[in-house]
């Protein structure tokens, strides 16, 4: 899949998954992260600035870490399982590894 | 006394603590969430399967059987016009049962739009009574209906409330095997209200707890009756209490018959 559209996908399913946990403060928190945009929020739209994709959705994942634990970091990486799956590990951020 | 934790300030250790315990429990409740939303998403599909693939096959066989008692496909002998007649009996009874179960759900869920309208409940239970009088004295039972002075008009929906009344009088005369039926309607304490009491097989204690419920049978209702689906009194449950009324059951216990009880705001 093209990455352009991947990774934002990737972002999109996190901020939803913690969007039923936490509800709209989980918009809040991903628009501190640096590099990504919410374009629209009610239609679930998010975009990555030109940068490392990978870093951007590790930093999306540590800035819901931080706040709300672990907990929230395994809540990341099982929504985003059947994507990851499509990738070949080296594409995988880190974080979701 | 004071309490010098008050003024305290809280440490960031403390509040990241609070907050993950916090998101711990949202996570829990998202999860629970889920599965609810799963399963009503399952129910959907059955409900619908029910409706489409069950009912359908009873239809067709009805269509079946109807046609072999009306000659369409020859002249029958007395034995297959029996059988005939039993099966359609017994298509009946299943399609009316796939509909009491698809209009609880409906109802549950709020598909129903009621049509609340200045409505005679006089009228309603007259109309519901001259139905089931027949069924009922076929049975051998005695059935009879007295009303008080007064006028009975409510708000409501005509057609859900003799829905209601219906299903009381029907459960009256499959759960009593001899003996009498008797409706009673009558303004009391400023409210309308019909009782319907038999002289049945009873409720126990324990039956009367989940009598109202979603599939609630009494323990020994599949033994009179065994169409018995726990769907009909759920439904007049839903019935009336969207009219904004309350119905409720009293029985002394099992074989000493129910009295039924639907309770409704009066208009002028």
């Amino acid at each position: 899949m093209n990455p352009e559209i991947q990774f934002p996908q990737i972002a999109m399913r996190i901020i939803r998954e913690q969007e039923l946990i936490i509800g709209p403060l989980a918009w809040d928190e991903a628009r501190k992260v640096q590099g990504l945009n919410v374009i629209d929020q009610k239609k679930g739209e998010v975009s990555f600035q030109n940068g490392d994709s990978k870093n951007i959705i590790d930093k999306l994942v540590a800035q819901y870490e931080r706040i709300f634990g672990k907990a929230s970091h395994e809540v990341c990486r099982e929504s985003v399982q059947d994507l990851i799956a499509e990738m070949s590990p080296d594409e995988v951020p880190s974080s979701l590894r | 006394m004071s309490n010098t934790n008050a003024n305290k300030p809280i440490s960031s250790e403390e509040y990241k603590k609070v907050t993950e315990k916090m998101y711990t429990q949202n996570l829990e409740l998202a999860r629970l969430y889920k599965e609810v939303d799963h399963l009503s998403k399952q129910r959907e599909s059955l409900m619908h399967l029910i409706n489409h693939k069950v009912k359908g096959a009873f239809t067709h066989s009805k269509y079946i059987f109807a046609g072999i008692l009306d000659g369409t496909f020859g002249e029958i002998n007395e034995e297959i016009r029996k059988r005939a007649e039993q099966g359609l009996d017994s298509d009946d009874t299943g399609i009316k049962t796939i509909d009491l179960i698809l209009n609880a759900a409906n109802l549950q869920k709020g598909f129903i739009k009621y049509e609340m309208k200045p409505a005679d409940f006089e009228n309603i239970v007259s109309k519901s009574y001259s139905e089931k009088k027949v069924p009922a004295e076929k049975k051998g039972l005695a059935i009879e209906m007295n009303t008080g002075d007064g006028t009975y008009s409510v708000l409501g929906d005509a057609f859900w409330l003799k829905e209601a009344v219906n299903n009381l009088l029907e459960n009256s005369i499959k759960y009593t095997k001899t003996g009498e039926i008797k409706l009673n309607l009558e303004k009391k304490d400023g409210k309308i209200l019909l009782s319907v009491k038999d002289t049945g097989i009873g409720i126990s204690e324990e039956d009367k707890k989940n009598l109202f419920t979603e599939g609630g049978r009494g323990k020994d209702s599949v033994k009179t009756n065994v169409d018995s689906t726990g769907y009909g009194l759920y439904s007049v449950k839903l019935i009336v209490e969207a009219h904004k009324g309350k119905v409720w059951v009293e029985s002394e216990g099992q074989g000493k018959g129910s009295t039924f009880y639907i309770e409704l705001e009066p208009v002028n």
